[in-house]
This record gives structure tokens, sequence and C-alpha cells, in this order.
């Protein structure tokens, strides 16, 4: 078997993405799957997970080639509970993503996308410091819209792009330019590169902002 | 008591039927009914969505035989009601139908996409008049990766251009040498050049082989040129020092001492003899000719630019046997393949990483040269082939370092490449071919999914 590009999504399914912001996550993870499909590269190498969390993290969706992977439906409701969610990818990364041996083939550093709406509601320092056990090629923090603290993000990666608004058409927005993350990834690992900078992503759309 | 029951209910079914069919005659049988003289009408259907609780059909593939369980028998509608009939629209367009005798959905997907399929369905107690339902779920059809490649030229005015596939044949002495190098799916997907190159030599004075791979770097602007760099360098240097007076002798002799008495003397006498002269010595001089390329530059740049990793081999034969000797940095593979006695020797060690991807290049230098050995040398009675090969092939043909070393993975590649392939692409191994070359190329195309580097391969055979 190739190499595989492991890509976790993890959703804030908090009360507050309630409406709007929960149908256009919905969406935004179909069309992402979607355009991914059109994509060689990521066809034959990309892997997804998708995790939410609210009062407490849940892996909806196992690490599922991306040919077999259907888009799961959301609810949103509860607080937020950002450390939870860390420490679940943690441990998914870890029993997951196969590490290279002699006698294993190991596959390509996985890509961690955070989408948050709020601030955390939980000891979020815990679930960062078990995620900071687990190598990963790159993670991207998303704050939707103002209500996220982007100085908690910060911790949590270098990466940190934010949403003015958490409306649909904003959202839309991100999840085609993850698309298109995904889509360079999965090309430049096929050529032997682990990506690990912002620079080395498409750059974003005019709705997501870098926050420096 | 019970009959009358039976009785009472037959009374208020017939109760509710009449005043609808307004034949006073339900329960004759339909035959009769038909034969009744009536004013056509058009019947007027209406439809309402309602909501089927049915798992996901799995996904399919296009042109690839789909079969999913399903069973309109035992679906409910979100409000619980059992399903008595159901037709399905979207189905047969694509290539699908459903057998409701095997209770399954099943054909050949035709078309790729996110499938809209509408199940139009009646409930048990549907009557004509009531709404027919409608539900509407997704049904994936991923396409087939290999049409979405696309195969673009890499344009002739980059710097250091080279061709997007290259071969190589070469008839000498007791075996012959074929070579191919082709450039990886990723890259003609993007037009980007091939970053693999090899070179072959036998020199007709010293009857001695010399066979090259390089593999250069797909994060480094130039390691196309790297690679070539490496090869047609140290190709050059074995071949300048193998033909040098004084060199070529003690070499042959210390060959022929070693041979007689493997003794820890002769074997470090050997060892040192081939190395300093010949193997690290091309290797050396490869990686200072990239230094000069770079800093030649009128913008000088970086070695690392050209960073490429590097196998080298030189074979000859003796009275009693072949000498082989290799100096390999980098990933790749290469081994003396022995199909009668079932065996296969490694030269040397790939040098993996923790994480895919890793590894290490001729272009860092000293540190290369100084952080374990690199030379081997082997001497076998006779071998099936020689071969030299890139990790684009390593990676789908071995999967891991340690299969490098299994015998059946070797003789699995070798089966592979006289032709037991899904594409029937045949290298024919015979004397003289020379044919090979060509063979040897159309092969480096063959389909593993998600390997799709540049590709290269040398043979002595």
């Amino acid at each position: 078997m190739a190499r595989r590009l492991p890509v976790y999504l993890v959703l804030d399914t908090s009360g507050s993405m309630h409406g709007e912001p929960i149908s256009a996550v919905e969406t935004g993870v179909q069309t992402l799957v979607s355009a991914l499909r059109q994509d060689p590269y990521a066809l034959e190498t990309a892997y997804l997970s998708v995790i939410t969390f609210d009062s407490s993290a849940k892996q909806m969706v196992p690490l599922t080639e991306l040919t077999a992977f259907q888009a799961p439906t959301f609810t949103a409701s509860g607080t937020t509970a950002l450390g939870d969610a860390l420490r679940l990818v943690a441990q998914k990364i870890d029993s997951e993503v196969a590490k290279t041996t002699a006698e294993v083939k190991g596959d390509w550093k996985p890509l961690v996308f955070i989408m948050t709406d709020g601030e955390p509601t939980d000891h979020w320092q815990n679930g960062l410091a078990e995620f900071r056990k687990q190598k990963v090629g790159m993670t991207i923090c998303c704050a939707a819209g103002q209500g996220a603290d982007t100085n908690v993000l910060k911790q949590i990666s270098e990466i940190v792009v934010q949403l003015d608004t958490a409306d649909s058409a904003t959202i839309k927005a991100f999840f085609k330019w993850v698309s298109a993350s995904v889509s360079t990834s999965s090309q430049k690992v096929e050529s032997g590169i682990n990506l690990e900078k912002v620079g080395e992503l498409p750059p974003p759309p005019p709705e997501v902002n870098i926050v420096v | 008591m019970e009959e009358n029951k039976e009785q009472e209910i037959q009374k208020e079914v017939s109760a509710e039927e009449t005043p609808q069919a307004e034949k006073g005659e339900t329960t004759d049988s339909q035959s009769e009914n038909s034969q009744q003289p009536e004013e056509p009408k058009m019947p007027e259907i209406t439809y309402q969505t309602l909501a089927i609780l049915m798992k996901n059909l799995p996904n399919g593939k296009v042109k690839k035989e789909y079969e999913a369980e399903f069973d309109v028998a035992t679906l409910k509608t979100e409000k619980g009601n059992s399903i008595a009939s159901a037709e399905f629209e979207g189905l047969q367009a694509v290539g699908l139908d459903y057998f409701p005798e095997e209770k399954k959905i099943k054909g050949i997907p035709t078309a790729a996409g996110d499938h809209k399929i509408t199940i139009r369905y009646k409930l048990g107690d549907w009557t004509d008049g009531k709404p027919v339902l409608l539900y509407t779920f997704t049904l994936i059809i991923n396409p087939d990766p290999r049409v979405l490649w696309n195969n673009t030229p890499t344009p002739e005015t980059i710097e250091y251009y080279k061709p997007d596939s290259d071969k190589a044949f070469v008839q000498a002495g007791d075996k012959n040498m074929a070579a191919a190098s082709q450039r990886g799916r990723s890259h003609a997907h993007e037009g980007n050049s091939r970053d693999d190159d090899f070179a072959l030599h036998f020199d007709t004075k010293t009857d001695w082989y010399a066979l090259v791979v390089a593999d250069g770097a797909g994060s480094a602007k130039f390691s196309r040129e790297g690679a070539r760099i490496a090869c047609q360098t140290a190709k050059e240097i074995c071949e300048a020092q193998l033909s040098k007076d004084g060199i070529a002798e003690v070499l042959d002799l210390a060959i022929a001492e070693y041979h007689k008495d493997d003794s820890d003397k002769n074997r470090i006498e050997l060892y040192q003899s081939l190395h300093s002269e010949v193997l690290a010595k091309a290797a050396w001089s490869a990686f200072e000719n990239i230094v000069k390329e770079a800093q030649a530059k009128v913008e000088p740049v970086k070695q690392k630019e050209y960073a490429t990793t590097l196998i080298l081999s030189i074979a000859k034969k003796f009275e009693f046997g072949w000498f082989v000797g290799a100096w390999w940095v980098g990933d790749g593979g290469i081994g003396i393949y022995q199909k009668e006695n079932n065996q296969v020797e490694i030269l040397g060690e790939p040098d993996g990483g923790e994480f895919a991807g890793q590894t290490r290049f001729l272009t860092m230098g000293e540190e290369i040269f100084k952080d374990r050995q690199r030379t081997y040398f082997k001497i076998v009675k006779d071998f099936t082939a020689l071969v030299l090969m890139t990790d684009g092939i390593t990676d789908p043909k071995f999967e891991t370092d340690a299969n490098l070393k299994r015998i059946e993975k070797w003789n699995a590649l070798w089966e592979d490449l006289n032709g037991a392939n899904e594409d029937g692409v045949k290298v024919d191994f015979t004397d003289d071919n020379a044919q090979a070359a060509d063979q040897l190329l159309r092969w480096l195309d063959f389909w593993s999914k998600g390997n799709h580097d540049d590709r290269t391969i040398a043979i002595l055979y």
C-alpha cells in the first residue's frame, strides 16, 4: 500500500454554531470531499477523519480513504471542549497513523485543521500537552468569527486564520481553501516533501485572514 | 365471536372504500371491474417528500462492478411506516439497478460524481389518490484516478532541461546493460521536469562495467541537474580511475587475493583500494562538481538546491566469478539477483528516515563520507541481474527496507519484468536484444496507486 496522507478535520459543534454556521460546515465538508475526488493526488493518498467537539469531543468519522468517505451530518449544542478535542485528535493520530519502521511503510505526517467559533470552556492546556506529543505535518487553526480567542489558537499552532464572520459564504471560502491546501499537500508529498510552513500552502481567499 | 369480529372489520373496510370507488361492488374481482365501461380519466398523481431511514449506500468507482445490499421491504420512513413498493430514479442513468429478488443494488457505474438518486415509494396502505412519496439521497461514484492524471510536457526553455524519459542499451562483453528513466505522473501532471538520472559505461580495454542511478530531491530547485552531474561525474571518474596504470592492476590483484583467501587483511586491502581510488573518489568528485556548478551560477545558490541521491556500481568478470562493488547514499536500492540459487545480495543500506520522505543526499557533503560505511563489494559465481533502482521503483515494488532483502520480492520483481504484470509488458533479457531499453521504458509505466514518483532502473544481465 502506498503512503497515506492523513487529514484530521476538528470542528466546533457547540451551541453557538447552531443554525447557519453548522449547516455551512456540513456543506463545507461535502464540497471539500467532492473537490478532492477530482484531484488525482488527493484521490490516491488522502485519508480523512472528522472529529467534532461541543461539551466533549467525538470522532464522527475514523480515518477513512477519500474514495470511501461519506460526509457526516452535524448538530450544534453544548459548550466548547477544545482541550478534549486536542486530546482526542492526539489519541487518534497515535493509533491511526503508521510510523515508518524497517517492516512498515509509514504514513506522511498528518494535516490537522481545527475550526472553532468560541473560547474553550475546558482545561485546554492539558489537551494541548497531549497533542504536542504527536508528530504533525501542519496544524491550521481557524477562528470562525470574532468570538474565538486567536491567542489560544496561536499556542496550538503558528498557523492561525480568522474568518470575519461565521456566515455560510465565509465558511464555504474557508473549506475551499482547506481543499486546495490538502491538494497541494498531497501533491508535494508525492514528490517527497512534507509541508511545514503556511507559505507553502495556496494563498487564502480574502475572507480568510492570516493572523500574525 | 371471532368470526363476528372479522365480519365487522370487513364491513368497515367496504364502507370506507365505497364512497371513493362509487361502484358498490368492491368485493368483486378486478377482472370483472375492468370489464365495466368507464370514461378513461388521466390519473392525477401527487408527490410528497418523506425521508426514509436508511444507511448510506457505499461509494462506488466508475467502471468497476458495484454491489450493495438493499432491501426495500425492510425500509421504514422517518415516521416509522413500512414501504410497499419503490421505484428508483437516477440509478439506471448511472448504470445501476435495484434487484428486489437479490435484495441488491448492483451494476457497473458509468459516470463519476455525486449522483442524486430519488426513491419514489408508496406506503403499505397506499390507495389511488394518496400521494406518492419521495426521498432523495446521494450516491458517490469515484472517478478512475488514471484518467485524472494529465501528461504535460516539460517546457524545453527551463534551465537544465532534460527529456521526460531516457533509455540506453549497451551490448558488451559477457553481459549487456539496459537502463530506463521515466518522469513520474506527479511531475507529468504539473508539467515539471524529471529529477532522476542514470549513466552506463563499459570499458572495452579494462572490461569494467559501470552503472549509476540518481534521484534528485523533489524539494530542491535544480535537483534534476544535481542528479545528472552526479551520474556523469561518477561514471567518468570510475572509467578514468579503472584505466589508470597502478590502480587497475592493484585492484585486480586485490580482488584475486581476496577471492583466494578472504582474510581480514585481504578484505581491508581490497576495500581501501576500491573505496579510496574508485568508488568514494567518484562520489566525492560528483559532490565537488555539484558545488562548482552551484557556485558558478551568475547568482550562486546553495549546493542543497542540487540535492540528489546516488547509487554507483562497478562490475567485472574474472575466471573465478564476478566482482561487484557499490557506493550508495540515499534511498532506492541495489542488489545482485541470483535466480538459480534463489539469492539476492544487497550492496549496502538505504538511508531511511523515521518519517516518509526523509533520506540523505550526496550534496550533504563531508558528513555523508564520514557517517558510515557506504562502499560494499561482493564476489559471486554468476548472477541473473545486477539491478540499481531509484525509490520510484523500490517504493511500489518493495515497500519497506526489510522487504528489499527478501528474495520473494526479488523473484516477483524479476517475473514482473519478464511479463507477469497486468499490462503484459515484457522485457526480453536474452542476449543482444537491442529493444531491451525500449521495453524497460514501457515497463516503467506500471500502475501503482499513490506511487507516482520518477522511476529509474539500470540492469546488468
